[in-house]
């Protein structure tokens, strides 16, 4: 008897795979599959809320990692890092005289994890100094800065000094001799200024010597005003980037 | 009808650039996305690799009370700790730095041409002027921190195997111009907050003394060697037609600022021991109390 050559029923990889790509949850998340198409590569960039910040093409040149070896988009990567290592260390640290230097020591030895994310904070904001000055090394010596990206120039200035405040605001909260002493000698060149230094060293360490106001001063600066103002003038920073054309090209 | 075909030939041709450029171009997805993906991965991996190696540092509790010798600043502003050896604390700390983020921040507005945009040193002597510029920067910073710590004197009677001569004792360091001449005494306080009628005002006398010598090592020599030194590597570069353009300048200046920048925060880390003295990095020993 001949046999009628039947379509083969499908297996059970398909079927799971089905069961969770082509369900009705996941595809009210992700609206499509796969961009695999130059269409919907370009469409999976220009309505994805965290991609569209990107143009959609953009020239080969600046595709070579050693255009930009993305010091940038680090420093940013950096910031984002920064910002959840460190909301998880305000869950375990305090800014008053009496309780910082313990609550580090005990986030070094009772918290799970608490050395590691007091240490990739550390390393991080470290890091970020580095980045966000070679950054503006390569945008120097790339001629990024001409017109008409002169604004974005002093911006990105704008935003090396406030790393630089984030970085010095965030030295002192360990309250250790290493953070106390430091931010002693740093406060004292502001205070050395002329007219105004001692004013604004008082506004700065909310005193005349650093102490509990300096303490909860620099905490209220490191982890909220600077961030946030940070945070606004990246905006502009990205924003402006796109609107001037993505990154320079030779005329 | 000749307009209408030149109109015709450009629009062709414009049409034809676009044509080119959009061949040049790449998708973001995924040409760059990936890259930026592989870029933070790496770099998380490495940091926390980093983070499980060393530990961030953690001394005794803060304690107002005993103050390290040395203490130290944070790393990144260690050039103005440097600076501070050197020159009146309100230049260093304030001014200088107010000075140079502003002049940072000028720079477009200064060098506005084209040249050079988009592609790494692509103007004809940028290579050579950035080599140059970190040159003098990083030299003459190197010299004048071994001047004012004495090195000349130092290696003067190493060579000749006599002693500094006492008459140029001035020249040891440029504090001693200040401490080593016969300054006349009325030259060391001069009372200019007489001058100034505040109290005609109501308000409270301003007490102004100038001491001439003072001025001169704190403020007039650093202020003219940090202005001076840079306009005179310009000049130089100009006359020797090694710099032609503003960019050409602009390299010049921005290498020479970074390489300054450097090596002020490189001496201000590992070159100051004790009491901020200038020793080679193996003989700096950690701060004691």
């Amino acid at each position: 008897m001949a046999s009628t050559e039947r379509p083969e029923g499908r297996g059970m990889g398909d079927r799971i795979y089905d069961a969770i790509f082509h369900s009705y949850f996941w595809q009210s998340i992700f609206r499509s599959g796969y961009p695999n198409t130059p269409r919907n590569q370009m469409l999976a960039v220009a309505t994805n809320v965290f991609l569209h910040l990107h143009p959609t093409r953009i020239h080969r040149t600046h595709v070579k990692i050693t255009h930009t070896y993305c010091l940038g988009g680090l420093s940013f990567f950096l910031f984002l890092g920064l910002t959840i290592t460190g909301v998880l260390l305000m869950f375990y640290y305090v800014p008053s005289v009496e309780r910082a230097y313990e609550d580090i020591m005990r986030l070094e030895t009772d918290v799970r994890f608490g050395i590691l994310m007091r240490n990739l904070h550390r390393w991080m904001a470290h890091g970020m100094v580095i980045m966000v000055l070679m950054h503006m090394m390569r945008v120097f010596y790339t001629g990024a800065y001409k017109p008409p990206r002169e604004f974005n120039w002093v911006v990105g200035v704008v935003l090396l000094v406030l790393t630089l405040l984030l970085s010095f605001t965030g030295y002192l909260l360990p309250w250790d001799q290493l953070a106390f002493w430091a931010i002693t000698v740093g406060t004292n060149m502001v205070g050395s200024a002329p007219l105004l230094g001692e004013p604004n060293r008082f506004a700065l360490i909310g005193g005349f010597e650093v102490g509990p106001n300096a303490l909860i001063r620099f905490y209220t600066l490191h982890v909220i005003a600077l961030p946030l103002l940070a945070s606004v003038f990246m905006a502009v920073h990205f924003w402006r980037i796109r609107r001037d054309g993505g990154l320079a090209r030779p005329l | 009808m000749v307009a209408a075909a030149q109109e015709n030939a450009t629009s062709t041709a414009v049409r034809a650039k676009a044509r080119r450029q959009r061949d040049e171009e790449l998708l973001v997805w995924p040409d760059l996305v990936f890259v930026e993906f592989i870029a933070a991965m790496v770099f998380l991996l490495s940091l926390t690799a980093l983070s499980i190696a060393i530990n961030a540092p953690l001394l005794d509790r803060a304690n107002p009370g005993v103050t390290p010798n040395p203490s130290k600043a944070p790393w990144y502003f260690l050039n103005l700790q440097e600076l501070l050896l050197h020159m009146d604390p309100a230049l260093a700390g304030v001014v200088v730095p107010t000075i140079a983020l502003i002049a940072l921040g000028a720079i477009p507005y200064f060098d506005n041409t084209h040249d050079g945009q988009g592609e790494w040193l692509s103007t004809p002597r940028a290579g050579r002027l950035t080599f140059l510029g970190a040159a003098v920067g990083s030299i003459g910073t190197i010299l004048l921190i071994l001047y004012d710590a004495s090195k000349h004197v130092v290696i003067f009677e190493g060579l000749t195997g006599s002693k500094w001569p006492v008459g140029l004792n001035f020249l040891r360091t440029s504090r001693a111009l200040q401490n080593d001449l016969p300054w006349p005494e009325w030259s060391k306080k001069i009372p200019l907050g007489d001058f100034i009628p505040s109290t005609q005002l109501g308000l409270p006398k301003i007490v102004l003394d100038l001491n001439i010598a003072e001025f001169l090592v704190a403020q007039i020599i650093p202020v003219s060697t940090m202005v001076g030194l840079p306009i005179l590597m310009s000049i130089v570069l100009w006359k020797t037609g090694v710099a032609k353009t503003r960019r050409d300048h602009m390299i010049a200046q921005f290498s020479g600022f970074i390489a300054v920048f450097i090596v002020l925060t490189i001496v201000g880390t590992a070159f100051r021991g004790q009491g901020m003295e200038l020793l080679p990095p193996w003989l700096v020993k950690p701060p004691i109390s």
